[in-house]
């Protein structure tokens, strides 16, 4: 492999972490996001387990390691288009969408939001909050410098000609209406697959009444519920503000439908009671589970410590009712039993699946989904993480559902693959 | 050295200007001694402010730099490599925060400006204070000292050899191979009849930059990041006893695991009992096609009991469910009549291949049975009863023999080479990762990294995963030809102060502390400090300064901003 370039795609934990390891060797690092921020899905959780760790705090040196390292070039809402070519020699097209604020001029005051005259779902906080068409993701967002949304925009989208609200408000002339979408063309030699996963689309299930009771939430709403830098502050509250009382959480949603186990869901599951509890010491919580997988050394104490102060119950069938604006639990307990529970809120654990753009990404590189629509890999026991094309590395959840130390080794991993071919 | 201080305040656009009167913290600045020269810039950090102040700092020949504009962690780096590429020390710089501790804190723009100018007059007494320290860089080792020869110490030593990186791959026993080497097939699912452990082994003893050292332990490794020297001695028949020093860059610890002993809990009846027998040695079974009972029969019926020592050791070893399904597979298919009965608490199937290999054991007829614990395995008659517990409810199952999975547990040399390398071990008895979620591979020890089952139980696939892993950071730090640079702002000992007590010793994370017995005082080694200060608290005759944090350098911060 002669070419020193290396195309990471997806700026999460996994596609960091091997960005900086190669970009430290000395490797040219070319590094594409589809969003406008880097940190993939960590940073949207205010605490990670077992030790309860700040995940925003945990990155963001290495976000900034990455904004700021010299050997790794950047490509903020972009998506890779074309590749050709073969191992030491790719050929690769990326499209990178204009973002109209400039990343050198921005310095993230943010004085331009409040001018701005149209208000959106914010998709980052699961459309739980309000953001202008130019905003940053949420607080604390890296690079702190907002997009504009191009299709929203009045000026942009045509529908209000010369709206410069924005432009006026900004004291360092960030703001570029003018900046055109872009085509770039690069030579790799490898090329690093870190896309990561998506939650699993929980609305089918009508059982679980996911969109019909509002204070049904996914996983990754709860996450966002809880964070302080979410769209309630971290006041944990029901819809309509009221105080939670009492709550269920259901683990293994999705994975009858899937077929597989997602491995993490039972862990960041009971971290849910844990925040709850924290919030809520009254609150009365019941972890509806099937088989418990807690398989890190540190994870079966977390159990353990948890079981003291609330209820797990292991279930053969869940459904969740409403009743009169409360909620209620139906379930057959694995002893046969059949019961119920009234509940304050229900909190669901969806299973992990391929992200959005798997399936095309998997055309553009030449490359296979397994039978569940994550990427293919070789071999499970020779090399788990090289994708059946030589010089594609699949890592982290783009591989399958994992952990986050799981998915860092494996990013550590590639970097030590390319590294080693280079010797 | 005449001291001359150039003070820069950034306006950040209109953020600092709108809360804070720069015109009146010039003034104030101005008349303290030292200064030389105090300006305003519309934005210091971009590439006209940048360039700006090299120039001005070259124009005014300043040999101290304050600037006052945002946190720290925003800009401080670039400022200071602003100031050394205008000829200054880096070190001579201090940062002061006027942006999110006065303008963007306080309302009243009189009582923002007041406190600014305090916070800038504490700054330029600091940096009056500073030393000039300078950045060191030292010559590596880049070849590497292996420990342990089990799968994971033999893939890292395939993926770290190469033609300017010698390994020393050191094993105890008198072959490679480990635990792995044990086993009569790998997972269907993961890629079957591969000979995987044997093919890697030719490949290591083809390699000719990896030396191996079979039967012999490591004694002593001394050093740090890029030099380190280690001691193995070897146990050989012929060789018995002696040593060889080597010279390494980095130290990969692949130590791997043993299994629970299952007779420390009488329940199971290991050892007592014929036909019950630990998961090892039905893989023997399996290697050498032999399933049978004592008395030659093949068993009619078989119990595969999960989670033995898991109560006990107090976590799931993720890996038994897996390798019992395997079991149970392999039963089906050999022994076609065979009654399986797998008694489980949680299946731990968390790879995404997993679940369809379970499904495909049911279909065969393996019965899945969950139980709460077990209560006893025992003899009766010609059968063995498994009695165990489910939801409260006591029940058994009668079988011709039982297969136990152990959980896996650290090896003995776990807790040896950690006390020599002064490495943490975690409540298992595992090594600690440096930080469980980002740094699953490294430890406190820059340059000693860890990888498979001495970290904690895990499967083939992710202990060579690890090894690459730990090839990869290895590879990326340590560069033929390349020097590496230690941490500047260190700790520093005044050996006249010093009473030799080594609190020091035992709070220091990084093992960068040592005793020297003839001085009768602690010694830091600059090389492995990290600077966290931890030392400098701990020491009761404040002997220990931390560079850049010194007492008298904050002494006068806090004093010119109270005064």
């Amino acid at each position: 492999m002669k070419n020193q370039n290396v195309l990471v795609i997806g700026s999460g934990v996994a596609g960091m972490e091997a960005s900086l390891i190669l970009a430290d060797a000395g490797m040219k690092v070319h590094l594409v996001e589809k969003d406008s921020l880097i940190g993939g899905q960590t940073i949207k959780f205010e605490e990670v387990y077992p030790n309860m760790e700040c995940a925003t705090c945990m990155l963001a040196p290495k976000q900034q390691e990455v904004l700021q390292h010299e050997n790794i070039t950047l490509y903020l809402l972009s998506q890779v288009k074309k590749t050709e070519g073969s191992a030491g020699e790719f050929k690769v097209q990326i499209e990178k969408k204009a973002r109209y604020v400039s990343l050198i001029n921005c310095i993230g005051c943010g004085a331009c939001y409040d001018p701005c005259p149209v208000s959106l779902d914010n998709e980052f906080e699961q459309g739980m909050s309000q953001k202008k068409a130019i905003a940053v993701a949420c607080p604390g967002a890296l690079p702190n410098v907002p997009a504009i949304d191009a299709d929203n925009c009045l000026r942009l989208n045509g529908k209000k000609k010369g709206c410069n609200a924005c432009e006026q408000a900004c004291g360092f002339g960030a703001i570029d209406f003018t900046e055109k979408d872009e085509t770039i063309n690069l030579e790799v030699g490898a090329i690093i697959v870190a896309t990561g996963f998506d939650q699993f689309d929980v609305s089918g299930l009508a059982q679980f009444g996911y969109g019909k009771h509002p204070n049904v939430y996914t996983a990754m709403e709860f996450e966002r519920l809880y964070a302080q830098n979410g769209p309630t502050e971290g006041k944990l509250t029901l819809r309509e503000e009221r105080p939670i009382k009492s709550a269920g959480i259901i683990h293994c949603i999705g994975r009858k439908e899937k077929g597989y186990c997602s491995g993490v869901c039972c862990m960041y599951s009971m971290k849910f009671a844990h925040f709850i509890k924290d919030k809520a010491p009254e609150a009365e919580i019941h972890e509806f589970h099937t088989d418990l997988c807690i398989p890190g050394k540190s994870h079966q104490r977390f159990y353990e410590e948890l079981s003291k102060k609330i209820d797990f119950i292991r279930y053969e069938d869940v459904e969740v009712k409403g009743n009169n604006g409360n909620l209620e639990i139906i379930y057959t307990h694995s002893n046969g039993k059949r019961d119920s529970i009234k509940s304050d809120m229900v909190i669901l654990s969806p299973a992990m699946i391929p992200s959005k753009g798997t399936k095309d990404l998997a055309k553009v590189l030449g490359i296979s989904q397994d039978s569940m629509g994550f990427f293919s890999t070789q071999d499970q026991n020779l090399s788990p993480i090289d994708s059946e094309k030589e010089g594609i590395f699949i890592i982290g959840c783009a591989e399958g559902p994992k952990d986050i130390p799981d998915s860092v080794s494996q990013a550590e991993a590639a970097a030590g693959r390319i590294l080693s071919l280079l010797q | 050295m005449n001291k001359k201080i150039g003070v820069y305040v950034c306006e950040c656009g209109p953020n600092i200007p709108e809360r804070i009167d720069i015109d009146k913290v010039i003034e104030e600045l101005s008349s303290m001694g030292e200064v030389k020269t105090v300006k305003r810039y519309s934005l210091l950090c971009s590439n006209d402010g940048k360039k700006f102040l090299k120039e001005d700092i070259e124009k005014e020949e300043l040999t101290h730099v304050v600037v006052a504009a945002c946190s720290p962690k925003e800009h401080e780096n670039t400022f200071m490599k602003v100031c050394e590429e205008a000829g200054m020390n880096p070190y001579l710089f201090q940062m002061v925060n006027i942006r999110e501790q006065c303008a963007w804190m306080i309302p009243d723009k009189e009582e923002a400006t007041s406190k600014a100018i305090k916070y800038i007059k504490a700054g330029v007494h600091r940096v009056l204070f500073h030393d000039p320290l300078k950045q060191k860089e030292l010559e590596i080792n880049v070849d590497v000292l292996v420990i342990g020869g089990g799968i994971s110490g033999i893939e890292a030593s395939l993926s770290l050899a190469g033609p300017n990186r010698k390994i020393h791959l050191v094993e105890k026993t008198d072959s490679l191979g480990g635990m792995a080497g044990k086993l009569s097939q790998i997972l269907p699912h993961q890629g079957s009849k591969i000979k995987l452990v044997k093919e890697k082994i030719e490949q290591v003893e083809n390699n000719e930059n990896i030396h191996v050292y079979t039967s012999s332990d490591v004694k002593e490794v001394r050093g740090f990041l890029g030099n380190f020297e280690a001691v193995v001695k070897s146990n050989q028949e012929n060789k018995e006893g002696i040593e060889e020093e080597i010279k390494v860059g980095a130290v990969v610890l692949a130590t791997g695991f043993e299994m629970f002993d299952l007779k420390e809990n009488p329940v199971y009846g290991y050892g007592e009992i014929e036909n019950v027998v630990s998961a090892l040695e039905f893989e023997e079974m399996i290697h050498s096609e032999k399933i049978e009972l004592k008395n030659g029969k093949k068993p009619k019926s078989v119990a595969l009991v999960h989670c033995a020592g898991r109560k006990e050791k107090g976590y799931c070893s993720k890996v038994c469910c897996l390798y019992t399904l395997k079991f149970a597979h392999y039963l089906k298919d050999n022994l076609p009549d065979v009654d399986v009965k797998e008694l489980y608490m949680d299946l731990c199937l968390p790879h995404k291949q997993d679940q369809s290999y379970f499904d495909q054991a049911k279909e065969k007829g393996v019965e899945f049975i969950r139980m709460d614990e077990v209560e006893k395995i025992k003899k009766s008659g010609d059968k063995i009863e498994v009695e165990y517990r489910n939801n409260d409810k006591a029940d058994k199952v009668s079988v011709d023999m039982v297969v136990i999975a152990p959980a896996m547990v650290p090896s003995q040399d776990t807790s040896h080479l950690a006390e020599l390398l002064n490495l943490p071990l975690d409540k298992s008895g595992f090594f600690k990762e440096l930080h469980e979620m980002l740094d699953p591979v490294a430890t406190p020890m820059e340059g000693v990294y860890i990888t498979g089952c001495a970290l904690g139980p895990r499967n083939i696939p992710e202990s060579m995963t690890q090894s690459h892993a730990t090839s990869g950071k290895i590879l990326s730090s340590l560069i033929p030809g390349r020097k590496v640079k230690p941490e500047v702002k260190v700790s520093e000992i005044k050996e006249d102060l010093c009473t030799g007590c080594q609190t020091c010793l035992s709070v220091c994370f990084y093992g960068a502390i040592s005793y020297d017995p003839f001085k009768g005082v602690s010694v830091v080694n600059e090389a492995i400090c990290r600077g966290c200060g931890s030392c400098v608290g701990s020491c009761p005759s404040g002997a220990i300064r931390s560079k850049h944090f010194t007492y008298y350098q904050l002494y006068q911060e806090v004093m010119e901003a109270l005064r």
